[in-house]
């Protein structure tokens, strides 16, 4: 008598377990779920390329700088495997529209102030979840006679989990500041309901989470996100000339305490006669500020400075920065709001006065 | 996100203190001083370092943006980008250890967007024309003499790590040589405009007659000829950018 279809007597004897040779897909369904994993990491890729541009701070830029080849290669490997399976090379297939949009909101984030969001949308949502499902493929795949896939998944899951603890170590270092945390929290939540809605990344459901507590494997000094942060914190020692510095303190002091006249003695007379930059400048009325870059130019210096709590009024719609040449062309400033962000027109503000630059070596103001 | 972004989008850290090329150049001439920092001193190398830095920083970007803005590039151009992303990335790197090697910091000097403007053109095979072979090639000229210069200055930590991102930048270049045939296939109309679109760039970037067909020491920045051969340029089009820079007084 012949055993029914699908309980054959197994070849090595092991009666308690599967068929050696019992798989979980067909080998379309295989090439079709390759597709689903390469529309996620391609798009991935091609996001993280995008945002090194829009994201300010040093540490991750290099972080994603160093992603973006290695999800190409993930993307290629993927495509070049389908091939194999009687697939067209190097196609990208989502598993629904819902999959889509989650990935479109993945996108979303992209003013400067949202590297959190990006962070925490690709590290802490996308990349675990690509781990979780590739680690499902694999419990379930044949280890007989698709070695081929299951070499890739190996390959895709050590590196995703190696990119999951960099990106954990930069999210932690971004998110020092109050409420941040919080945000990235609210965020990830937001986007695990899109994935849950669109049932992962092959359409087919949530699979168990990876667990992602273990050690990560020792990164190479090329790619150690603690290396990344150490960059970022390169020691930047400003040599400012004590004289400077006072001038500097001074034209800080006249705009805190929205001192047109204050001001003016620090602006160029042909400016003044133009126009009245000093009142504009007032009109900003920071609560604090303080140098935040210090370049040379020669003998002269560019001072970048960053004024916390500007007032709102006068200083929302303004695009073109106010000019400002010392009274013997030698001192000049140039401020311009931060732009990008909707506030509430009462809302305090934060502004850089983009450029000051003062030739005077901090000799006092004429006058 | 756009495709291309605004040019005024690029997001920096605070330190860095961002100006018009042609607004640094002209301070710099007020005051007596060469509109680029020449290699003479280790403060004016420096400065050159510095400006290298900011130089791949932009770079890893563009390339970025380039994997982002033509999803519909061959797959294998896409590839070469995601490459050239990850080899700037490490060029930054290095270079920030470098200017740390020299004393420097982040910052230091103004940074000039002059190079990220030439990453933002419209249309794939003018981009990498531009970028690829306009400005690694200058990048060529550029480490190619710095390399020299450590050498001679007795810095085998300079030349060495310069040496090899020169090597990486050669390759891009080939890169950017391989894709402009490739994208321009069948349509010289765009072929023409990429190049057109590199030589401005290669005119823009003869810094007012500071590039030169030279001794590494005698002029403020030597073409590399053996370097520009390996990434694909021919004898004609180096023949070509050398004449360019005789007539090139405008910065």
């Amino acid at each position: 008598m012949s055993a029914p279809v699908g309980a054959s007597t197994r070849p090595d004897g092991d009666a308690g377990g599967p068929h050696p040779l019992q798989g979980f897909s067909s080998a379309d369904e295989s090439a079709r779920l390759i597709r689903n994993y390469r529309y996620a990491v391609e798009r991935m890729m091609r996001i993280l390329g995008g945002w090194i541009a829009l994201t300010p701070e040093l540490s991750a830029k290099l972080l994603l700088g160093r992603h973006v080849w290695d999800n190409a290669q993930h993307a290629d490997v993927l495509g070049k495997r389908l091939p194999e399976l009687r697939a067209q090379a190097q196609m990208s297939e989502p598993p629904n529209a819902a999959f889509v949009a989650f990935m479109n909101a993945i996108e979303e984030p992209e003013r400067p102030d949202q590297s959190v969001e990006r962070l925490v949308g690709v590290y802490r949502v996308l990349k675990p979840h690509l781990i979780a499902s590739y680690e499902d493929h694999l419990r379930r795949i044949n280890s007989v006679y698709e070695p081929p896939t299951e070499r890739i998944l190996v390959r895709l899951i050590e590196e995703e989990r190696r990119h999951v603890a960099a990106g954990s170590t930069i999210l932690r270092h971004l998110s020092a500041a109050p409420g941040l945390a919080e945000r990235g929290d609210a965020w990830q939540a937001q986007l695990e309901e899109l994935l849950a809605a669109a049932g992962g990344v092959t359409g087919a459901g949530l699979p168990a989470p990876a667990r992602l507590d273990g050690p990560p494997s020792t990164p190479a000094l090329n790619d150690d996100p603690s290396q990344f942060i150490r960059l970022e914190q390169s020691p930047t020692h400003w040599p400012i000339p004590e004289a400077l510095e006072g001038a500097l303190a001074g034209f800080g002091a006249a705009l805190v305490a929205r001192d047109a006249a204050g001001l003016g003695r620090w602006l160029a007379s042909e400016l003044l006669a133009a126009g009245s930059p000093a009142a504009r400048l007032a009109g900003l009325g920071p609560e604090t500020h303080r140098v935040v870059a210090f370049a040379k130019i020669g003998d002269k210096r560019a001072v970048k400075i960053r004024l916390e709590g500007v007032r709102a009024a006068g200083a929302e719609r303004r695009r073109d920065p106010p000019h400002a040449l010392g009274p013997d062309g030698r001192r000049l400033a140039r401020g311009s709001r931060r732009r990008g962000r909707p506030r509430p027109a009462s809302a305090r503000l934060t502004a850089v006065l983009s450029r000051v630059l003062i030739a005077n070596r901090g000799r006092s103001p004429a006058g | 996100m756009d495709r291309p972004i605004a040019y005024d989008k690029l997001a920096r850290e605070d330190r860095f203190v961002r100006m018009r090329a042609r607004e640094v150049a002209q301070v710099k001439v007020e005051q007596g001083l060469p509109p680029f920092p020449g290699l003479f001193s280790r403060e004016s190398i420096k400065e050159r370092v510095h400006g290298i830095m900011v130089g791949e920083l932009q770079a890893m970007e563009g390339a970025g943006r380039t994997v982002y803005d033509f999803p519909d590039a061959p797959w294998e151009f896409t590839m070469d980008m995601a490459r050239q992303v990850w080899d700037e990335s490490r060029h930054v790197d290095i270079y920030i250890r470098l200017l740390e090697h020299l004393d420097g910091y982040i910052g230091e000097f103004p940074e000039t967007t002059i190079l990220w403007r030439c990453a933002c053109a419209e249309d794939a095979a003018a981009r990498v024309a531009g970028v690829n072979r306009g400005l690694e090639g200058l990048a060529c000229d550029v480490f190619n003499q710095l390399v020299h210069i450590a050498r001679k200055m007795g810095d085998p930590i300079l030349e060495r790590a310069v040496d090899f991102v020169l090597a990486d930048e050669i390759t891009h270049v080939r890169m950017g040589s391989k894709w402009l045939t490739k994208l321009t296939e069948g349509d010289p109309e765009r072929r023409r405009r990429a190049i057109e679109f590199q030589e401005t760039i290669d005119e823009r970037f003869n810094l007012g007659g500071a590039r030169q067909d030279g001794a590494h020491d005698a002029v403020p920045i030597s073409i590399a000829r053996e370097a520009r051969e390996l990434g694909g340029f021919t004898d004609e089009e180096i023949e070509r950018l050398i004449k360019t820079t005789q007539r090139s007084p405008v910065y």
